[in-house]
């Protein structure tokens, strides 16, 4: 009797203590909801507002410079185009050129090789002739010693008187 | 007089003792306040604005530490409030569906985490928030606010003809979601994270060490997924607020 007693008396001493216990509903509430509202509009600016545009400015940039990578990589491609091509024009040019120089530099040879042949020939006449001339000198100045000669020895022989 | 004596003896135990009910109040003209309730929201908000400050103090396009952290934590809640309001509209509710889920997870992690039994104050201890009815019927309420404020700011007063579709017989149900919506978030949120924190304290009661230890690890995680509940459920309702009724308005 006396357990019974006491354990109703630390009961209503706790009901009197305690004034709601647990749904205990008061003005907590609103204020509760205020603060959590100024809370939003805190991380709003802080947090939300900043992070969001770093993210969407990044993504952007990623985009960007993606798209740019693009472009480059079809700009060097179009112009490592643009060098073969120019590549096989000058080879194709230079061949030419190569070949009009060797048929050139052939004729040249063969005009030089020509003329000289030519001038070697002339000059071996000219030789030929001044070899006759000096040929028929040396015949009329011997056939001049000869009668020189042959009358020296008439005289010899036959004596003065006689000739 | 065995049974008192076996009640003194829980009662002076030293490690735990429970506390349900019990509250610290302040008075503010008439107004009666949870003490205990606003101090450790103040701590919950001074870690998320400090968070977020050291992560925006100094923002560079490589993250780097709480830029990091911070990043994957807008990026989820950006994932969250995306899939369950949409594409076109769910930007302007960032903050509102993000801050319930960051404010409610920082109160349960530090309900859990932090060791509130060491500071004393007087008639009460402190906890979670979200261990508070007041708290989690101010979130609750501020959702159904939310809501409607979507609802109505979308559609204007056609918003309420939504209620007769698809047929006029489910209004009463619709209008009786209206309370039930909120009712089931507050107190979902309420009864479980009271619970946990009873189930641990009851167990550290009576096993003081290692025991609870599963528990606690159970209780974290249960927690992270109340925060997420809640959060998800705010999304999924104002995306049904926003959404469009029947091909005929597009």
């Amino acid at each position: 009797m006396t357990h019974w007693t006491i354990i109703l008396l630390a009961t209503k001493a706790v009901e009197e203590t305690a004034e709601g216990g647990l749904f205990d509903i008061n003005a907590t509430l609103p204020l509760m909801a205020i603060q959590f509202l100024i809370l939003v509009a805190l991380l709003n600016v802080v947090f939300y507002k900043p992070l969001t545009k770093a993210i969407d400015e990044r993504s952007e940039y990623v985009r960007s410079q993606i798209s740019q990578g693009r472009e480059r990589k079809e700009k060097s491609e179009n112009l490592a185009i643009q060098y073969e091509q120019e590549i096989r024009e000058v080879r194709k040019k230079s061949q030419a050129i190569i070949a009009a120089a060797q048929t050139e530099a052939q004729k040249t040879i063969a005009a030089e090789s020509q003329a000289a042949q030519q001038e070697a020939l002339a000059e071996r006449q000219k030789a030929a002739q001044e070899i006759e001339a000096q040929k028929a000198e040396a015949f009329g100045v011997l056939e001049a010693q000869v009668d020189e000669l042959s009358k020296q020895i008439l005289t010899k022989l036959l004596g003065p008187e006689l000739v | 007089m065995e049974i008192v004596d076996g009640l003194n003896l829980l009662n002076s135990f030293p490690l735990a003792s429970l506390e349900v009910g019990k509250h610290f109040y302040w008075e503010i003209g008439n107004l009666k306040l949870h003490g205990q309730v606003f101090l450790t929201s103040w701590f919950v908000i001074a870690i998320l604005l400090i968070a977020s400050l050291t992560a925006t103090r100094n923002i560079q396009r490589i993250p780097r530490g709480m830029q990091n952290l911070m990043e994957y934590v807008l990026e989820f809640i950006r994932s969250l409030a995306k899939d369950q309001i949409g594409e076109k509209e769910y930007r302007p509710w960032v903050p509102f569906v993000g801050t319930l889920f960051l404010f409610i997870f920082v109160s349960n992690w530090s309900g859990a985490l932090v060791p509130w039994k060491i500071l004393e104050i007087p008639d009460s201890e402190l906890a979670a928030p979200t261990n508070d009815i007041n708290t989690t019927i101010a979130l609750a309420l501020l959702t159904s606010l939310a809501y409607f404020y979507a609802g109505i700011s979308k559609k204007g007063l056609g918003y309420f003809a939504g209620y007769l579709e698809p047929t006029p017989i489910l209004a009463p149900f619709k209008v009786l979601e209206d309370f039930t919506k909120p009712l089931s978030l507050s107190f979902r949120l309420f009864g479980n994270i009271l619970a946990d924190e009873l189930v641990v304290a009851v167990l550290v009661l009576l096993v003081p060490l290692f025991i609870p230890l599963p528990l606690m690890v159970l209780g974290l995680f249960l927690s992270a997924i109340q925060a997420l509940i809640f959060a998800t459920l705010a999304a999924s309702y104002i995306g049904e607020a926003l959404e469009e009724h029947g091909k005929e308005h597009e």
